[in-house]
């Protein structure tokens, strides 16, 4: 009995905990990912480039000599013009044409090549770990965890209950939605389409580069750092259901621990094969996912 | 046996609502069979359930002595029926002649599908036949979404009959048309009895008198009456559907 | 009968033909010039050609987009690379891959024929990762540097034999396989199974009122995919001496899409041309620059906003119009064909 009640302190727990940091950063990264396809229709290739573009922002900004913590809104709010103008001048051209969900998947494949590329010339192909601006560990309930993990947990989970509300409690999120469901019924009711259209994907896009920001000082910051996270993400959007920010959550936690906790047991590189495993068996399955409507595929 | 098809208790329910609750009929051999009623009745629910689209909740459907209850599309052409659609669903960026070439070739044996088609074979020759008879021949290269509205629901029709089938399902097959439009396919319809038994849906009332052998009319899912035309406009709770409170 | 489907195959074919023609007097400029790199890429182009050319199949003419397609393509190549290691003979290679990719490609398609659209596509993707990560881990496979040392092998082809380590012998040869892989999709999806498939791309709702099953038509077209991409995998070790993970990664199948796309999705011919015209940049580019992936990454996106048919699919009406004209000008039996 003693042997179980260590063994939950002091594996099981924290490496559930350290899963739900990880959870949490994945959620961010997933519910820009299914806002932008809840809202526009588009599947974006290139998120996880926006993810690494906000980790190597950080980077980047805080050897300007800004403090960390005005990097996590700051970043963010930086992305926010570069998400407006790619939806604008990019996105916007290959919409009405008739394969949208293809085109518009092609183009942001082509998008995060390039951006992969300019994020090698400029911070060269090498990995790069910035300082934890919280390190040490404190104990919670007899479990010992990393300090900066449990403020990942805190902050994180503000995020997504912050961005829940706005979605479904406020003005701007029922126009949000409104547009989303019937674009043209929106745009008759005043609502101005066009701005909500790139304001979503803007907003997407600074979610994914927060989940970088905060993602720096525990995982390494290198320019290809967008494909593994990106793959864990579309995961979490279909097994939770694409354009389901509820559906986001629950999934991002569930995954993240699967794999936490799959990790105890058997060997890590299995960890990835058994991810997809289970987006594979979901997509087989109930390709809607928990939440999701099928109609938006 | 004079009765080619037989519809016997057919059910569906989309959540509480009963689109179509029990209805039966039977579609007598190489005769025009109408189905009427006011809009939201069941009717293309009914050919939904009828032509495979949809999976009846209860009851059969009965093709040349076949049961081919919740069988899928492909299924039923094999039994012999095929279907037209209220909504034009033809191959838009091809040709008349591949559309028609398409539903066609279903007349060679499959175990040819990976040789050529023959240039002279029963697909082909129905292709030649099809475009002569509906006068697509100067068209015949036309992209379908070139052509006119009244011109895609000929091709409709043509499509179903390329398989050469033994029922015929037609919904709403005059829709949008304009009125010489329309005469000149009730006259085709009319010319098909030789060779199918026609099942169809239609609006136009004038029409459905002049066209029918028979008919069936809908409401709120469930068969109000049926008849030849005349007994069927005199009947009092048809008038009530359609005129009344209905 | 000719309609328009048959005339845009044989402007297809008119395509391929001049990329025949220009291959061939390649190969001779450079067998003069005793030339071997050139001869190797060139090679190695026409490969990645038939990968091309299998998501071509699948995006250009039936509607689905796979973004796995290289999983065929590596399955190929290891298999093939497996056998040569033991039993150095081309015939059993080729037909050990062309098994596997067909037992594989029944499983894949499966799989993934379950669902269409955009989750098509991310299924593919997904299981193409799966079996990348499991070929990496794996240290029977030779994990992250693949398996090397694949000897280079005689060719016994009838009349002649040809050497793996002869340039220009090897690259004829590919070029006669890509031909064959190329000319038996064209004859196919000329058939009335041809017709359904593109049927499925134009209009899928319709096809069961046809009497077909979409799903067998679908499964039908991912496998002859499958095989075509395996067989075209399975040249690659001969060619290089060596096979490893990076060919079933998501690199791999991303890259042939491209070639796709710029070469014009649809026509076949463009898949091949793509696959010539990327490989060509990327050896100039490489040259210049380590950055090539800014250069590719720019073309696609210019190739996707500006010219979504692609080289050949841009060029193809003009090359319609002149068969058009030329089968109108004879005299035809059948009394419905109007000239044009």
């Amino acid at each position: 009995m003693p042997d179980l009640i260590s063994y939950l302190q002091f594996v099981l727990a924290p490496q559930m905990l350290n899963g739900l940091a990880l959870g949490v950063s994945v959620i961010l990264v997933a519910l820009g990912l299914t806002i932008i396809f809840g809202l526009l229709d588009v599947i974006n290739m290139s998120h996880g480039e926006f993810y690494a573009v906000g980790a190597f922002g950080a980077l980047a900004l805080s050897a300007l000599g800004f403090n960390y913590w005005v990097l996590i809104a700051l970043v963010p709010i930086l992305m926010i013009p570069i998400g407006v103008l790619t939806e604008r001048f990019l996105i916007r051209r290959v919409y009405d044409g008739g394969d949208r969900h293809v085109s518009t998947l092609l183009l942001t494949f082509g998008l995060g090549m390039i951006a992969e590329d300019l994020l090698k010339i400029v911070f060269g192909p090498n990995t790069h770990r910035p300082e934890n601006p919280l390190p040490g560990a404190m104990e919670v309930l007899g479990v010992f965890i990393p300090t900066y993990r449990l403020f990942l947990i805190a902050i994180g989970a503000v995020v997504i209950v912050a961005v829940a509300l706005v979605v479904y409690r406020t003005r701007l999120g029922a126009m949000v939605r409104a547009a989303a469901f019937d674009r043209n019924m929106a745009a008759s009711l005043g609502v101005r389409v066009g701005w909500v259209y790139s304001g979503a994907f803007a907003f997407g896009v600074a979610l994914a580069g927060l989940a970088g920001v905060l993602l720096a000082p525990i995982y390494s910051v290198f320019p290809t750092m967008g494909h593994d996270f990106i793959l864990m993400a579309f995961t979490v959007v279909i097994v939770g259901g694409m354009g389901s920010i509820w559906g986001a959550v629950i999934a991002g936690v569930l995954l993240t621990q699967v794999q936490a906790i799959s990790s105890l047991v058997i060997s890590p590189v299995w960890a990835d094969p058994i991810v997809f495993g289970v987006m594979v068996l979901v997509l087989m399955f109930r390709p809607q996912g928990i939440f999701g409507r099928i109609g938006h595929a | 046996m004079t009765d080619i098809m037989h519809v016997e208790g057919l059910c569906i329910a989309f959540g509480g609502l009963k689109a179509v609750d029990g209805v039966s009929f039977t579609a007598e051999r190489n005769k025009i069979t109408t189905v009427i009623g006011p809009n939201g009745a069941g009717k293309t629910t009914l050919f939904n359930l009828i032509s495979g689209a949809l999976k009846p909740s209860g009851g059969r459907v009965i093709i040349k002595g076949k049961d081919v209850t919740g069988k899928g599309p492909a299924a039923l052409q094999e039994a012999g029926l095929a279907r037209s659609f209220q909504i034009t669903n033809l191959f838009f960026e091809m040709t008349v002649r591949e559309n028609l070439r398409l539903a066609a070739q279903r007349l060679e044996p499959v175990r040819q599908a990976l040789l050529p088609l023959r240039r002279h074979g029963r697909a082909a020759d129905k292709v030649t036949a099809l475009i002569e008879r509906f006068g697509f021949a100067e068209k015949a290269h036309e992209i379908v979404a070139a052509l006119s509205h009244g011109e895609q629901r000929r091709l409709e029709i043509a499509m179903c009959l390329a398989s050469e089938p033994q029922v015929l399902m037609l919904d709403e097959p005059t829709q949008g048309m304009s009125h010489g439009d329309t005469e000149d396919t009730a006259q085709l319809i009319r010319s098909l009895t030789d060779e199918v038994t026609i099942l169809l849906i239609e609006h136009d009332i004038g029409l459905v008198m002049s066209l029918s052998d028979h008919v069936v009319v809908m409401h709120q899912g469930r068969k109000l009456a049926e008849g030849i035309p005349a007994e069927v406009r005199a009947d009092s709770a048809v008038q009530a559907a359609y005129f009344g409170h209905g | 009968m000719h309609d328009r489907l048959d005339i845009s195959m044989r402007a297809n074919h008119v395509f391929f033909g001049i990329l025949v023609i220009v291959a061939l007097v390649f190969a001779a400029f450079a067998c003069f010039s005793g030339d071997v790199f050139y001869l190797r890429l060139a090679t190695e182009a026409l490969i990645l050609g038939g990968l091309a050319l299998s998501i071509d199949i699948l995006l250009g003419f039936t509607g689905l987009l796979s973004l796995g397609q290289a999983l065929y393509f590596g399955i190929g190549a290891y298999v093939s690379a497996l056998v040569l290691r033991e039993e150095p003979s081309f015939w059993l290679a080729m037909g050990a891959a062309g098994v596997s990719v067909l037992l594989a490609g029944i499983a894949g398609g499966l799989i993934a024929n379950r669902v269409r659209g955009v989750y098509f596509a991310l299924i593919t993707f997904g299981m193409a990762q799966v079996v990348a990560k499991v070929v990496y881990n794996s240290r029977e496979l030779g994990a992250s540097d693949g398996l090397i040392g694949i000897p280079v092998i005689e060719i016994p082809l009838g009349l002649i034999t040809l050497s793996a380590d002869d340039p220009l012998g090897f690259f004829l040869l590919t070029l006669v396989i890509i031909a064959l892989l190329y000319s038996m999709s064209a004859y196919l999806l000329g058939t009335p199974f041809g017709r359904i498939i593109i049927a499925l791309k134009a209009n899928e709702k319709r096809v069961p009122y046809l009497g077909y099953s979409t799903w067998a038509a679908r499964m039908a077209a991912y496998v002859l995919a499958a095989v075509i991409a395996g067989l075209a995998g399975a040249l690659y070790p001969m060619l290089r001496g060596f096979v490893s993970p990076e060919l079933l990664f998501f690199a791999t199948s991303g890259d042939a899409l491209i070639m796709v796309i710029v070469g014009g999705a649809g026509t076949l011919a463009g898949a091949i041309w793509g696959a010539v015209i990327l490989t060509m940049l990327k050896s100039v580019i490489g040259s210049w620059t380590e950055h090539h992936l800014i250069v590719i990454g720019l073309i696609f996106m210019s190739a996707i906003l500006f010219m979504p048919k692609g080289i050949v699919g841009m060029l193809k009406p003009f090359v319609e119009r002149n068969l058009l004209r030329n089968s109108a000008r004879q005299p035809k039996p059948e009394p419905e064909r109007t000239a044009l």
